[in-house]
């Protein structure tokens, strides 16, 4: 009889790998941006657009303009509530385009 | 969609505006109402003025309606079947059961409810399914009582005359449309209505971000029933709470079930994500390796992870639902009751959907667009389930709020350690086991005064 407890190891997925279930048709242009440059690189010290992106879109050297991966984007918004400064510019990616869900 | 509606879409954009229709459709003025999101409170909205023989406009930037569209599991459907025969729904499973667990470190300690009236029709009107699939269909249902679909067409923003809504801006060339009415569904993420100053950005204490995803079991055909215990189309919703599901955060954890597949997710405070540099990603992991979840998903592939953010503010942060020409419905309005036990949204999405239409039709009928003549909208949804129910928890989520800490952290772990103590094996006395049980709970508590400090705080509940 084991004593230990049995858990069984979960395999998650990569980032990329759970970023492939989604259907994602690339606009072309990013619709997503930050509206103030400036206010990245001389204010922000959280990167909380970091933090609670689900898919890893927004990536920030400390004191950086973020690099922003929209191609990767879920359409959740997170970052636009999130950012303290209200430096998110987010428009609907064009007409058709984005992320297209099968179960949602 | 059939091919025929389709068919019959494409001849109507010809008509309507020559070869160039699909480029440019010219719908100005054709319409009685415009309504922006084919979502669940959109497609009320329309099959509600369908049915009174309205002829509304239904605007998704999707693909299909549904495509962009993400949430939990568990639609509500009484009002729904008041619009539609349910019959041919995708509906995936009706819920038999529901489990409430606390998850502390390594720790479970759960409820689980199972009525056998939920077995038998309707299924107390609950039943899991895949936005995807049940979108697409509630939006047919809606064009066969008249509403006509367009997709792959975003609202950017809405026309205003003399102070009034009279139509919106779509980014189709030469993209704006006029109508009487404009219904704004467009979602948590509402740029249009924000855009239009109907309502300020929520702030992110109230919203929740949330991420999911949809697991399938490969070579494994009885996962679902064997692991869940469902026999037929059963199904069941499985909520988590405390630092196992999310950390430290404030939110929890679930599975549904669905027909082939379970959908896993997380949903907390987006400030908590933020400030606690929690990502929803590692969150959702962690999750899912807790030892009472894990036995579940073993060996599951995931075959969908999405993301969606929540308005949580309720009844305060509620926006004004009616303009001159435009009312406001569903997430974009805020109507989400997410208080732990309590976990509905599309529901409300439904109703407000089919008050706004009501309003609406019966404003036309007397050829009014003033925001006094669509105010039977916000009046029967406040003398609804939807905003009594908002206020009724208004006051419980702030208590939660204070006491979570407490409520999500040590009385969990209290809770699991006092049932190692009581049922502990050893060679001791009953009484001597009940005896450390009892001043676990307490300890955590602060004795009797705090045990009926927190009665006291929380007795509304039960009135």
């Amino acid at each position: 009889m084991s004593v230990t407890p049995q858990v069984p190891e979960i395999e998650n997925a990569s980032m990329e790998d759970r970023l492939y279930t989604v259907k994602y048709d690339d606009p072309g242009e990013s619709h997503l941006d930050v509206k103030v440059q400036r206010i990245c690189s001389d204010s922000c010290e959280t990167s909380d657009c970091v933090s609670i992106c689900p898919a890893d879109v927004w990536r920030r050297e400390d004191g950086e303009v973020p690099t922003i991966a929209y191609e990767n984007c879920l359409e959740c918004s997170s970052c636009r509530f999130a950012c303290p400064y209200d430096n998110v510019s987010w428009e609907y990616p064009k007409t058709g385009s984005g992320v297209t869900y099968k179960h949602g | 969609m059939t091919d025929q509606q389709l068919a019959d879409g494409a001849q109507l954009l010809d008509e309507r505006a020559g070869d160039a229709a699909l480029e440019a459709p010219n719908y100005d003025n054709d319409f009685d109402v415009i309504i922006v999101g084919a979502g669940l409170a959109g497609t009320a909205a329309a099959l509600t003025l369908a049915n009174r023989g309205l002829e509304p406009l239904l605007i998704e930037r999707g693909t299909y309606p549904g495509a962009k569209n993400v949430f939990g599991g568990v639609l509500y459907t009484p009002t729904i079947r008041e619009l539609t025969d349910l019959d041919s729904a995708p509906l995936e499973r009706y819920i038999a059961e529901k489990r409430f667990s606390m998850l502390s470190h390594d720790d479970e300690t759960a409820v689980s409810l199972k009525p056998g009236a939920w077995n038998r029709e309707p299924h107390n009107d609950s039943y899991t399914v895949l936005r995807g699939d049940f979108d697409r269909w509630f939006a047919e249902q809606a064009v066969e009582a008249g509403a006509t679909l367009v997709t792959e067409t975003t609202v950017t923003g809405v026309v205003r005359e003399g102070g009034g809504i009279v139509g919106v801006q779509t980014d189709r060339p030469d993209g704006e449309i006029r109508a009487p009415y404009v219904v704004l569904a467009e979602g948590a993420n509402s740029l249009v209505s924000e855009g239009a100053n109907l309502k300020e950005t929520e702030s992110r204490k109230n919203i929740a971000v949330a991420a999911k995803e949809v697991l399938e079991f490969p070579g494994n055909d009885t996962a679902i029933e064997d692991r869940f215990r469902l026999v037929g189309d059963a199904g069941v919703s499985y909520h988590y709470f405390g630092e196992g599901a999310v950390g430290e955060a404030y939110g929890g954890g679930f599975i549904y079930t669905n027909g082939d597949t379970v959908s896993v997710g997380v949903a907390y405070s987006l400030d908590d994500a933020a400030t606690k540099r929690q990502s929803p990603e590692s969150t959702l992991n962690l999750f899912k390796s807790h030892p009472a979840v894990a036995p579940l998903l073993r060996g599951a592939r995931t075959v969908e992870y999405s993301a969606k953010t929540i308005p949580e503010g309720g009844a305060e942060s509620m926006p004004d639902l009616v303009h001159d020409g435009a009312v406001i419905v569903g997430d974009a309005a805020g109507l989400v009751l997410n208080n732990g036990v309590h976990l509905e949204g599309t529901n409300m999405a439904v109703e407000s959907g089919y008050y706004a239409g009501s309003a609406i039709a019966e404003a036309a009928q007397k050829g009014q667009t003033g925001a006094e003549a669509l105010e039977s909208y916000p009046d029967r949804l406040e003398n609804s389930f939807v905003v009594q129910n908002l206020e009724r928890y208004a006051w419980l989520q702030e208590r939660v709020e204070e006491d979570r800490e407490l409520l999500f952290e040590q009385l969990p772990r209290a809770i699991a350690d006092a049932s190692t103590e009581y049922f502990r094996m050893d060679r001791s006395p009953k009484a001597t086991h009940a005896n450390a049980a009892k001043q676990r709970v307490f300890d955590t508590l602060g004795g009797w005064t705090g045990a009926m400090k927190l009665a006291l705080r929380y007795r509304k509940l039960v009135k």
